[in-house]
């Protein structure tokens, strides 16, 4: 099965490069035919990747030791959905992924379009194919992930403790959808700068893949952060870690992208701009791939060092050099007549939300390579964590989350000082109580408050927006609240849709302002039978059991947890020991609530004389860090609706274009 | 363009930058990367029982029981571990490029989007003074929709 995969791997490489050659050979020749089989080899890539990726799961599902990778990342003690997980838990088998990711994507691509944007497709073709030819290339040649060993290992060496957790099994897919993701609007942008066919219809046509791009990057976040924080045991889920901001720039460049591109579409300005952004998050997601695989920084999620990164280097160098020498060489056509009827308008608003996006990008790519910056210059080798992104990305944050509730209430073209007034007073009444709230429950602190009152004032805007636009129905159309409601949504899901996602965004910072700036912690060592305080909970240690199997031992604590002399729960914090890997993992235990997390940390138990050591955080609000998430899942869902409204301007854009191509033609 | 207050603010938020004359044990520690692999600060390390995490912070509280500042403090671990122990780039020399870049970018980028609004919008009123670029309208349309127009006012 194994050299299946592999023959499969080869022959992917080879019909990648003839679908490349042979899409650009149609596009110059004017034929068809070569066009219409460089897509036939864009379904045989799928098919061979498929076959490629099923013969390492059936290695990694049998545990054929014989495969380095298998022996590497597998055990035959491994729980099965772990074994899937080490598909992408090592370089190899991710890089594949990877790849099958893309192929599934652009084979997609292709079946959506059959019929549709004939002129664009060969250069979509070329440019998808010629990523996969890349990753390929790793694959057969520089990684390969069917490599088989001298010998046959009785065990594997199993997959890394940290990884045998289920977010894990959702994490990485997530992140790696967002990332592959943003190929398909790159490749759109491409074939527009190519063909010169620089309207709206590549725009429309890859909006729900951008959309799908940013979805999958939120999620892949999320679920990153809430493995740190059920795994890592340190109490929170964000370290600003390299890796992790390498998965965060493409999607503050993409959230850009996705309000830029409404003032192309409304009033056909920022057309470089746009496929700037698209590019740069492209190029973001190469960059970050090269960061976990290079080496270059030091991480805790990065892969070992493997002698990727210069090929990672090169390409990303050739995607820039392509993608700008191509904008360079339409600049002419790509000029816009932007006009602005006032400085206070929404299309301001929105450009200001991306100089703050791209700022947090910037800031954030500047902190994550400075180490090597400083390391050139000086010599010396010097760290950026934490407390540098949160002072700098801070206050920019907090700027962009005005931004979020200015951006709704002011209107397209021209704000009148009228309507600014009418229409900021009740947001501005919902933050300043908010404010007021959240202080007199204790939240004292300035920079939170300043989060909390801006939350409260977005708030306030979104569902403002939502009460006006359905009593506006209601007045107009005679219709009940509910189908006035429902009817304002479904007409335009994208706008507000888009305000749910606002709202999850909202409920996000709230959950990370109140985890970050009011945490209690305590590390204390008890023993059996003891008491301890921590915030307003009364915990008992009631004693360690012992368990485990032959994939892993445990010490499981007891704890009560009292609140004013009544127990309210028990929480079981787990010490592991991978007998495997001989590497020990915290099992956190945690008692969440809406109003703060209990999270229990077992660090250590000393049998003869019986102490066991407990990290405990008090971390407020922060289950809504993730109810924000769903908030954010649900919001999108609603942008993604079917709309018909976007249907009739997409076939709009596509009849432009085609009298604009036949004028040329004449 | 008032230029110089901006400047002054971004200078007065570079000098302030972790000048904190009572540092409390949770932020000295946080001042510190944990060099046992990993990736977080002393403070963060989730390694319960690491040997390089619990020693320093041992350190940091017999520091701040001699009295000693932020700064002495700091530099004590510098001399010993190098500046690589630090969370954060210092503020002086060339690691101030590091704090001041990213205001700057924004900063320039707010420059240029306000000088490329005001002219979109100037250009936008010299269209609109030049007057509507249409074909007149044809009286009897005129007529008819000022007809139609009263018709539905009232």
């Amino acid at each position: 099965m194994t050299h299946l995969g592999s023959l499969s791997l080869y022959l992917a490489l080879v019909i990648t490069a003839y679908a490349i050659f042979t899409s650009l050979w149609g596009v110059l020749r004017r034929q068809e035919a070569w066009i219409a089989s460089a897509t036939q080899g864009v379904y045989a890539v799928w098919g061979c990747v498929v076959v490629a990726s099923i013969a390492l799961l059936h290695a990694l599902l049998t545990e054929d030791f014989n495969v380095e990778y298998v022996a590497g990342y597998s055990s035959s003690t491994l729980p099965i959905q772990y074994k899937f997980a080490a598909f992408w838990g090592g370089q190899k088998g991710s890089l594949l992924f990877w790849t099958l990711i893309l192929v599934c994507f652009t084979a997609i691509v292709h079946f959506q379009n059959r019929d549709k944007n004939r002129e664009l497709m060969p250069y979509v073709t070329a440019t998808l194919m010629t990523i996969s030819f890349f990753f390929l290339g790793m694959l057969c040649f520089i990684t390969p992930p069917f490599e088989r060993l001298a010998f046959t290992p009785a065990e594997g060496s199993d997959l890394n403790p940290l990884l045998q957790n289920y977010w894990m099994t959702i994490h990485p897919p997530a992140l790696y959808l967002g990332f592959i993701s943003a190929a398909i609007p790159f490749a759109f942008a491409i074939a527009a700068l190519a063909t010169g066919k620089l309207g709206d219809v590549w725009i429309r046509t890859t909006r729900r893949w951008a959309l799908t791009s940013w979805f999958f990057l939120s999620m892949g976040n999320l679920l990153g952060a809430r493995w740190a924080y059920e795994v890592l045991g340190w109490g929170g889920y964000w370290a600003w870690d390299p890796v992790e901001n390498a998965a965060i720039m493409p999607w503050f460049t993409a959230t850009a992208y996705l309000h830029s591109v409404m003032i192309q579409e409304k009033k056909n300005m920022l057309k470089v701009w746009n496929m700037v952004l698209v590019i740069l998050t492209f190029a973001l997601t190469i960059f970050g791939t090269f960061l976990t695989r290079s080496g270059v920084i030091s991480s805790v999620h990065s892969f070992t060092q493997s002698g990727l990164g210069p090929y990672f280097m090169a390409f990303l160098l050739l995607t820039l050099i392509v993608s700008l020498g191509l904008l360079f060489y339409r600049l002419p056509d790509l000029k816009s007549e932007n006009e602005l009827d006032s400085i206070v308008s929404r299309e301001s608003a929105f450009l200001l939300n991306n100089l703050v996006l791209i700022g947090l990008a910037f800031a954030t790519f500047w902190g994550t390579i400075f180490p090597i910056l400083s390391e050139w210059v000086r010599g010396i080798k010097i760290t950026v964590g934490p407390p540098f992104f949160n002072q700098v990305n801070g206050p920019l944050g907090v700027l962009l989350l005005f931004l979020t509730g200015v951006g709704p209430i002011i209107a397209w073209r021209r704000a009148s000082l009228k309507s600014l007034r009418r229409n900021f007073i009740v947001p501005l009444s919902c933050g300043l109580l908010a404010g007021v709230l959240f202080f007199v429950f204790g939240y004292r602190d300035y920079y939170a408050v300043t989060v909390f009152s801006l939350a409260g004032f977005v708030l306030g805007t979104i569902f403002s927006e939502f009460y006006r636009g359905t009593r506006a129905r209601q007045a107009m159309l005679h219709e009940t609240p509910p189908q006035a409601f429902s009817k304002l949504v479904g007409k335009n899901p994208r706008r507000y849709g888009g305000y749910v996602v606002h709202i999850g965004v909202v409920l996000i910072c709230i959950g990370v302002a109140g985890s970050s700036f009011f945490k209690i912690e305590k590390q204390i060592t008890v023993e059996k039978g003891q008491t301890f305080e921590v915030g307003r909970y009364s915990l008992e240690y009631t004693g360690i059991t012992d368990t485990g199997d032959d994939h892993y031992t445990a010490q499981i604590a007891r704890i009560n947890v009292f609140v004013d002399g009544e127990q309210i729960d028990t929480v079981f914090p787990e010490k592991r020991f991978y007998i495997k890997q001989e590497q020990p993992t915290t099992e956190v235990s945690i008692r969440p609530t809406l109003l703060e997390d209990l999270y229990v940390v077992l660090g250590s138990y000393d049998v003869p004389s019986g102490l066991a050591t407990f990290q405990v955080f008090v971390n407020p609000l922060l289950s809504w860090i993730w109810i924000g998430g769903i908030v954010l899942i649900f919001g999108t869902c609603i942008t993604m609706a079917p709309n018909p409204a976007e249907r009739y301007e997409l076939a709009l854009a596509r009849s432009s274009q085609m009298i604009d191509g036949e004028s040329v033609a004449d | 363009m008032p230029t110089k207050p901006l400047f002054l603010i971004l200078f007065v938020f570079c000098a302030t930058i972790g000048a904190t004359p009572l540092p409390s044990q949770t932020e000295l520690e946080e001042s510190l990367t944990c060099q046992c692999g990993c990736g977080l600060t002393v403070h963060n390390c989730n390694h319960l029982q690491c040997g390089f995490a619990i020693p320093r912070k041992n350190e940091i509280a017999q520091f701040l029981d001699e009295g000693k500042g932020r700064e002495e403090i700091l530099s004590s671990f510098v001399s010993n571990y190098g500046e690589k122990i630090l969370s954060a780039p210092t503020t002086t020399g060339f690691n101030l490029v590091a704090w001041i870049t990213p205001f700057l970018v924004v900063f320039a980028g707010a420059v240029l989007i306000g000088v490329m609004s005001m002219r979109w919008t100037k250009r936008e009123s010299q269209k609109r003074a030049a007057g509507p670029n249409v074909p007149a309208v044809p009286d009897k349309y005129r007529d008819r929709l000022k007809k139609e127009l009263a018709n539905f006012d009232s």
